[in-house]
This record gives C-alpha cells, sequence and structure tokens, in this order.
C-alpha cells in the first residue's frame, strides 16, 4: 500500500532520515521503532507531507505521491495523529472532529462523528467541551477520532502512549486493535516497543534516521535480545 | 440623561473602531504581521463610498460595492506583499507594510487631491430624534451596521463548516493542512472580510465627518493598533470588548477631562493604563 524507497527527509539543510525503504502491507501494522531523534516522527511527517523530502520516493497505491500537498495526501486516504496530538485546542471536542472530516461532505462527516463516539464512548458527554480542557487520555481518544473522521485507508499514529496514564494506554491501544481488525492499515511509531509490539505485524528500527533491523513483530517478540541490542531498551511486561 | 448619551456615543465611536479592529485582528491572529497597511483599504473604501454614493446617490450601492472592491483589495495585498515573504522575521512584512500604506496614502493623493472630497447628498447628514437623543442617521447606521456584520461573522464563524476550518487554521496552519483545509484559500478569504469591514467603517467614519482626505487612515489605524493590543493580540472577541470599551472611555474622558487630555491621548492613558494592570491584554488566546 505505501512503499518508500531509499527516502531520505528532514528540515531545511538538516537530514533526519536517510535512504529508508519501507513497505507497507494493506491491512497490516507496522511499528516503526527508535530512540529519540532516530527520524521516526520524521518518517511519518514526510509521508503526510509536512516534512521536505530530500532523496527518494513515497509511492502510495503504486502512485509518486513525493510532491503532493498534504491536502492532496488525505483526499488520498492518508491520515496522521500527530506526536503531542497537536488539538485545536481553542475548538470544541465535536469541532476538532468537524475538522477531521473536512475533506467529506457534511453527511459523511457527521456520520463519521457517530463512529467516533462508538469508538471512544468517553469523548460523547464532551461533544461541547473545548479540547484543550480535556484529560491527555481523552486529547488522545480526540486526535484519533479526529483522524479517523477522514475516513483514512493508512492511519500513522505518533507516539500513542506518550504521556499517558497506564489506563488511557490500555484503551487507546484497544481502539488500535479494533481499527486493525476492520481492516484499517496503521503504521505506529512509538517509543513504548512492548506496546507497539503488542498489536504490530512487522518493526522497523530506525537509528540515527536509518534503518537497523526489519522483520516481523513475531521475531522480535520472540528474541527480545534484538529490541535490547538495537534500541538499548529493556524489553519486558512494562510499557 | 447626559451619562447616557456619553454612553450611547462611546459605542457609536467603539462599533467605529470594531470595523476597522477585526479585520486586524484576524490578520495577526493568523499570519502574526501587524498588517499597518489595513489603513490605507480603509481609506481606499471611504474613497469608494463617496464616489459611488455621490455618483449614484445610493448608499446601501455604495458600501457594497466598496466591501467587496476593498476585499479584493485586500486579498491583492495578502498576494503582493506578504505572501512572497511569509519565511521572514516578522519586522519584515510590517516595513512592507508600512510602505504599501505610505504608498496608498500618495496615490490617493496623486489621484483626488490633496485636500479632502465631501458628499453631495446633504440627506445623509439628516438628524433624528431616538430615545431623546438627537443622532445622526450615519450614527444609527453604523451601530446597526457593525452589528449585523459583526454578528455575521461571528455565526460564520461559530456555526459553519467554512467558519470552523478557519478557525482551525488559526490555531495550527500544518495540522488544519492535514485535514484538507486550504490554508491559502483560509488566508484570501481572512483577507476579504477584514478588508471588506474596513471598508464599510472608512465609508461610515467619512459620513459622521463629511469628509475623505489621503491621510484619514491614520489616526483610525494607530488607535485600531491600540485596540488589538487591548483586546489581546489576535483575539476577535477581545477586539470586539476594546473597541468597545476605548470608544465609551473616550467619549467620557472628552466631556470630563478633556481640559487636560484631547480625544486621541485619552484613548492612549486609557491603553497604558490597563496594559499596566494585563500587560496581556484584557483577553489572551485566539
Amino acid at each position: 500500500m505505501l512503499r518508500l524507497e531509499t527516502l531520505s527527509c528532514g528540515y531545511g539543510d538538516m537530514r533526519a532520515v536517510h535512504g529508508l525503504d519501507l513497505e507497507l502491507v494493506e491491512g497490516g501494522t507496522t511499528a516503526l521503532l527508535g530512540a529519540n531523534g532516530a527520524g521516526k516522527s520524521s518518517t511519518i511527517m514526510s509521508v503526510a507531507g509536512h516534512v521536505q523530502v530530500h532523496e527518494g520516493k513515497v509511492l502510495y497505491r503504486g502512485e509518486d505521491i513525493t510532491r503532493a500537498t498534504p491536502m492532496a495526501r488525505v483526499k488520498k486516504g492518508i491520515a496522521v495523529v500527530p506526536e503531542g496530538r497537536r488539538l485545536f485546542s481553542s475548538l470544541t471536542v465535536r469541532e476538532n472532529l468537524v475538522v477531521g472530516g473536512y475533506s467529506l461532505p457534511k453527511p459523511k462527516s457527521d456520520a463519521g462523528i457517530d463512529r467516533v463516539m462508538t469508538l471512544f464512548p468517553r469523548l460523547k458527554e464532551r461533544l461541547d467541551q473545548r479540547a484543550g480542557s480535556l484529560s491527555g487520555g481523552e486529547q488522545q481518544m480526540l486526535s484519533i477520532g479526529r483522524a479517523l473522521m477522514s475516513e483514512p485507508a493508512l492511519l500513522m499514529v505518533d507516539e500513542l502512549s506518550l504521556g499517558l496514564m497506564p489506563k488511557m494506554i490500555d484503551a487507546c491501544y484497544q481502539a488500535v486493535a479494533e481499527l486493525k481488525r476492520g481492516g484499517l492499515t496503521i503504521l505506529l511509531v512509538e517509543q513504548s516497543t512492548h506496546r507497539a509490539l503488542e498489536v504490530a505485524d512487522q518493526v522497523c528500527v530506525l537509528e540515527s534516521g536509518r534503518s537497523v533491523w526489519k522483520g516481523s513483530a513475531h521475531e522480535a517478540r520472540n528474541d527480545t535480545e534484538i529490541i535490547d541490542a538495537l534500541l538499548g531498551l529493556q524489553a519486558g511486561p512494562k510499557a | 440623561m447626559l451619562f447616557f448619551e456619553l454612553f450611547v456615543q462611546g459605542l457609536i465611536h467603539g462599533s467605529m473602531y470594531a470595523m476597522i479592529a477585526v479585520g486586524l485582528t484576524l490578520v495577526y491572529g493568523l499570519l502574526r504581521i501587524l498588517h499597518v497597511a489595513h489603513a490605507g483599504l480603509f481609506a481606499l473604501g471611504g474613497y469608494l463610498g463617496l464616489l459611488i454614493t455621490n455618483a449614484t446617490g445610493s448608499l446601501a450601492l455604495a458600501m457594497i460595492t466598496s466591501a467587496l472592491i476593498v476585499g479584493l483589495g485586500g486579498m491583492l495585498v495578502y498576494r503582493l506583499c506578504y505572501q512572497p515573504i511569509l519565511d521572514r522575521p516578522p519586522y519584515v512584512p510590517l516595513i512592507a507594510s508600512i510602505g504599501v500604506f505610505i504608498a496608498m496614502e500618495e496615490v490617493f493623493r496623486l489621484v483626488f487631491g490633496p485636500y479632502g472630497l465631501t458628499y453631495n447628498h446633504p440627506h445623509l447628514q439628516s438628524q433624528v430624534t431616538l430615545l431623546g437623543l438627537n443622532l445622526r442617521g450615519a450614527e444609527i447606521g453604523m451601530v446597526i451596521t457593525a452589528m449585523v456584520l459583526l454578528g455575521g461573522l461571528s455565526y460564520l464563524a461559530q456555526n459553519t463548516r467554512i467558519g470552523i476550518a478557519w478557525r482551525a487554521t488559526v490555531d495550527d496552519p500544518e495540522i488544519a493542512e492535514s485535514f484538507g483545509i486550504d490554508a491559502v484559500k483560509v488566508r484570501y478569504l481572512n483577507f476579504f472580510i477584514g478588508s471588506g469591514l474596513a471598508a464599510v467603517g472608512g465609508i461610515f467614519i467619512s459620513l459622521l465627518s463629511n469628509l475623505v482626505e489621503p491621510t484619514m487612515g491614520g489616526v483610525p489605524a494607530y488607535k485600531a493598533l491600540a485596540i488589538i493590543v487591548l483586546g489581546g493580540l489576535g483575539n476577535v472577541k477581545g477586539t470586539l470588548v476594546a473597541s468597545l470599551a476605548l470608544g465609551v472611555v473616550e467619549a467620557f474622558g472628552t466631556i470630563y477631562i478633556g481640559s487636560y487630555l484631547d480625544r486621541d491621548a485619552i484613548a492612549f492613558a486609557f491603553l497604558i493604563a490597563v496594559l499596566m494592570i494585563r500587560p496581556q491584554g484584557l483577553f489572551t488566546g485566539r
């Protein structure tokens, strides 16, 4: 579905990712792992069209979208849950969702709000509350819901568990698992390796902007030494 | 009765300031640019309004036509003056904006002459008695028009998809684009609406003074700059409150302390006093 061919991207003259090759299978969940500054978020934001691609290609369903605008990409079915949520904090929950479905006709957008409420019933009672006043977990739910409003075929989630309480992390990962069961293609960027491996099918590990390991999540789960060695993180039951 | 009369006069002037300052704060909220050239567009509105009214006798036609033309003029200023330098430090577009304002003043001087033009329809200066007050038709018209236009703007921003998209773009343009919102179109819309409002404000001010001159944008422009600081930079609600507050303070000030300070000095003394207590302005956030 999505193929990155020797992708190099970054900010101005600074390159954050060097020659990354990655392929996402339709309906699969890929975890992009790595320490802080490894280039995970830059990769996601370059697919979304916000980070400049220096070299290489971004191919989506066979089409070269390397130079496409962020607007064109959302219309093709690519949605992003950015790091730090980046909600429109002065807008209400409902208004954030309306913005999420802006690329769709109004009736479809209205139906999307109902779907998000089914996925995150907790947001239902907060519909007219300002997004900035929600708890961290609720904000993450809203950020996922907002991304789903555009009816994407590919959902990219950046640091799903960052700064959340364990209970909220569970709720968010449950939602991701449900979306996966529904056939959505997911690219998950995480520092919390253990949680990402629970839902992922494929894994790619980045270090200093370069891919240093690729394989199935099954391999990664069974050989935790890989994770230890590549990330310097302790793989275990804790997030 | 004097208290009530002063209060009404304050509201009249406040609504006039609001028409100018809202456009300025919309641009600041979206682009973080102090759009000084807004004053030139305001004066352009005054000129067009006067020329069309004198030619056709219809103030309503003048208002609609001027708002549309000046709205398009505002979009042109954005395209030619700001868009190419948006990635530069804020003082660069500020200097460009001051340059455009001065150039517009000089163009008005060259085209219409250095002296003022006046309306040739005396009925526009007629007076009516309302609630025991003698008011000019233009004053009542200004308050009603400001309420209708600013109320309409508020409705657009709060209740329509395009209004919500507009506010989202002000909050975070990059993420708004991720959801299919065209930030460039939003900026054009912003300049169109803000400049159109300034044009209507320009027409009413020229009606109240029965004068349109090249430098007519100067004083309202620096007062509008003071108002957007007072209201909290980029905050539309704060701008409306600050506009009305300034109008009322000026109206009372000219009567009670007018022998010490003139009208404009009172406005700035009020600004300084408020900013000493609340340096962030009356309202924060956008």
